[in-house]
């Protein structure tokens, strides 16, 4: 893996048969040039990643603003009951629509009965730049919740995209770290949202502060110096 | 060639100052400085549209300036239809239909007397590209970089002229090129957007081309140092970090001349 600093307009050596363009990326094709071959440019600032035999290709930014793709998964807000689902706020340009079907075990007589304000944890199943998001609480396969659903109680920390995509990762510290302490509940999503719930109020702002403290976008503490902010909190 | 009041070369930018602004309530925000002249910037978007100003195929983009003193008027509602013309070539507007890119400038340092200060437009066009960059929720197709060029009565042509140099010039324009590959003629890496080139009696063409030239040069330098400035908040260093150490230290060795 190399890591590069990349611009948009920047030209990326990017060749293979099977190629994967990840996020920041674009296929170019230029009419200046008589080879009708496609170049891919640089959308956005950031690290340019790819895989090991060079298929996949991605640039690795922060940014604070979510823009919805699909099989993403997302914490949302209700805002409005319509018709036969919800409108749901996941923090993008447009509020995302999810179907009061699209839960386990809803039927048409017993659908989920949600509240304006409530938080649901949703897979995005829809994503097209034309149209309004489409949420899912379920594996549209297996028809099972796999985890998604209303959010009960808990608290909500807002935080930068990267921290989310961060939190994800099983090999980062913060969770595991904190799940040493006491016992907690948390869901990521990456529209830049993270439900957390624990026993007392005291752990819940401690959490909280954790997170914002490790966020990349607002100084970035790493292991050693979030362990003794954490010992300041007594928890 | 005669070193400029404060030391400078001709071609030589005053020390430029790129900083991450990391302001809470917007996606991406930073301040450009060309020595005091400043601006900070801030972007937010994709966000939702009101639906008077709603394109169906593209997002919209907004600029709004706003003046060190005093409320927004006629010279900043100016600046920022400049700004705009000059920033849209870089957006991809299209991936992001229906929504809205807000940016807002607020200019830090006095715009000049006699007409619109031409330094304040290129540091306001570089914070604002900063800010962008900052965001990166919004494609982008490339990079712009602008700066100031004047042509003094004595003749010589000057980048980034400073507020004294500005009361005695012949003509005087800001340059925004945009930086991407192969963007310009002849597989050129950048290409000139956007002039406020304005002269005091008549239009010179070899002088104008000249000022690109020179200005196209100085652009460049910028680019560089908004890289840099992408590298170090990456936490990565960047192959080519030469420009500003290296302006730097040409400039040190030019003072040590004129000691001598």
């Amino acid at each position: 893996m190399t890591e590069t600093v990349v611009l948009p307009g920047d030209h990326v050596p990017a060749q293979h048969v099977n190629l994967k363009l990840g996020p920041g990326l674009q296929q170019h094709s230029t009419s200046s040039t008589t080879k009708a071959e496609a170049t891919v440019i640089v959308t956005r600032a950031g690290e340019l990643h790819h895989s090991g035999n060079r298929s996949k290709w991605w640039v690795e930014s922060n940014s604070r603003r979510y823009v919805p793709a699909a099989q993403e998964s997302v914490i949302g807000v209700v805002i409005q009951r319509q018709g036969e689902g919800f409108r749901v706020d996941i923090g993008g340009a447009h509020s995302a629509y999810l179907d009061a079907l699209a839960f386990e075990g809803a039927t048409k007589r017993n659908k989920p009965n949600l509240k304006v304000g409530s938080l649901v944890y949703a897979r995005v199943s829809l994503a097209h730049k034309d149209m309004e998001p489409e949420l899912e609480c379920f594996d549209a396969q297996s028809r099972k919740a796999e985890g998604f659903g209303e959010l009960k109680g808990g608290f909500v920390v807002r935080c930068s995209l990267k921290m989310c995509r961060d939190l994800l990762d099983p090999q980062h510290f913060l969770l595991p770290l904190l799940g040493g302490r006491f016992p907690l509940e948390a869901a990521t999503g990456v529209n830049g949202r993270v439900w957390v719930s624990a026993k007392e109020i005291k752990q819940t702002i401690a959490l909280v502060r954790c997170i914002e403290a490790a966020d990349p976008d607002d100084g970035g503490m790493d292991v050693v110096k979030l362990k003794r902010f954490l010992d300041t909190l007594e928890v | 060639m005669p070193p400029r009041r404060d030391g400078r070369r001709n071609e030589e930018t005053r020390p430029l100052s790129l900083t991450f602004e990391s302001l809470a309530r917007v996606d991406g925000s930073a301040r450009f400085s060309f020595g005091n002249t400043s601006a900070l910037a801030s972007v937010s978007g994709p966000i939702e549209v009101r639906l008077a100003a709603e394109h169906p195929s593209e997002a919209t983009f907004e600029v709004a300036v706003r003046p060190l003193s005093n409320v927004p008027a006629t010279e900043s509602k100016a600046i920022a239809s400049a700004i705009r013309a000059t920033l849209e070539p870089s957006l991809i507007l299209t991936k992001n239909p229906r929504s809205l890119v807000q940016l807002v400038v607020q200019a830090l340092s006095p715009s000049a007397k006699h007409t619109w200060n031409t330094t304040l437009a290129a540091a306001m066009i570089n914070a604002c590209s900063l800010a962008l960059l900052n965001a990166s929720s919004v494609p982008m197709r490339g990079v712009v970089a602008a700066v100031a060029v004047c042509h003094s009565i004595t003749g010589t042509i000057l980048v980034d002229p400073s507020d004294d140099e500005l009361v005695d010039v012949k003509s005087c324009g800001c340059f925004a090129f945009i930086f991407a590959d192969q963007v310009g003629v002849d597989d050129s890496r950048s290409d000139c957007v956007w002039t406020s080139w304005k002269s005091s009696g008549g239009l010179d063409e070899a002088e104008i081309l000249k000022a690109k030239e020179m200005a196209q040069r100085s652009a460049q330098t910028i680019y560089r140092a908004l890289r840099k400035a992408v590298a170090n908040a990456c936490g990565l260093e960047v192959d080519e970090s030469m420009t500003p150490e290296e302006g730097k230290s040409e400039s040190e060795e030019s003072e040590d001349k004129m000691i001598i």
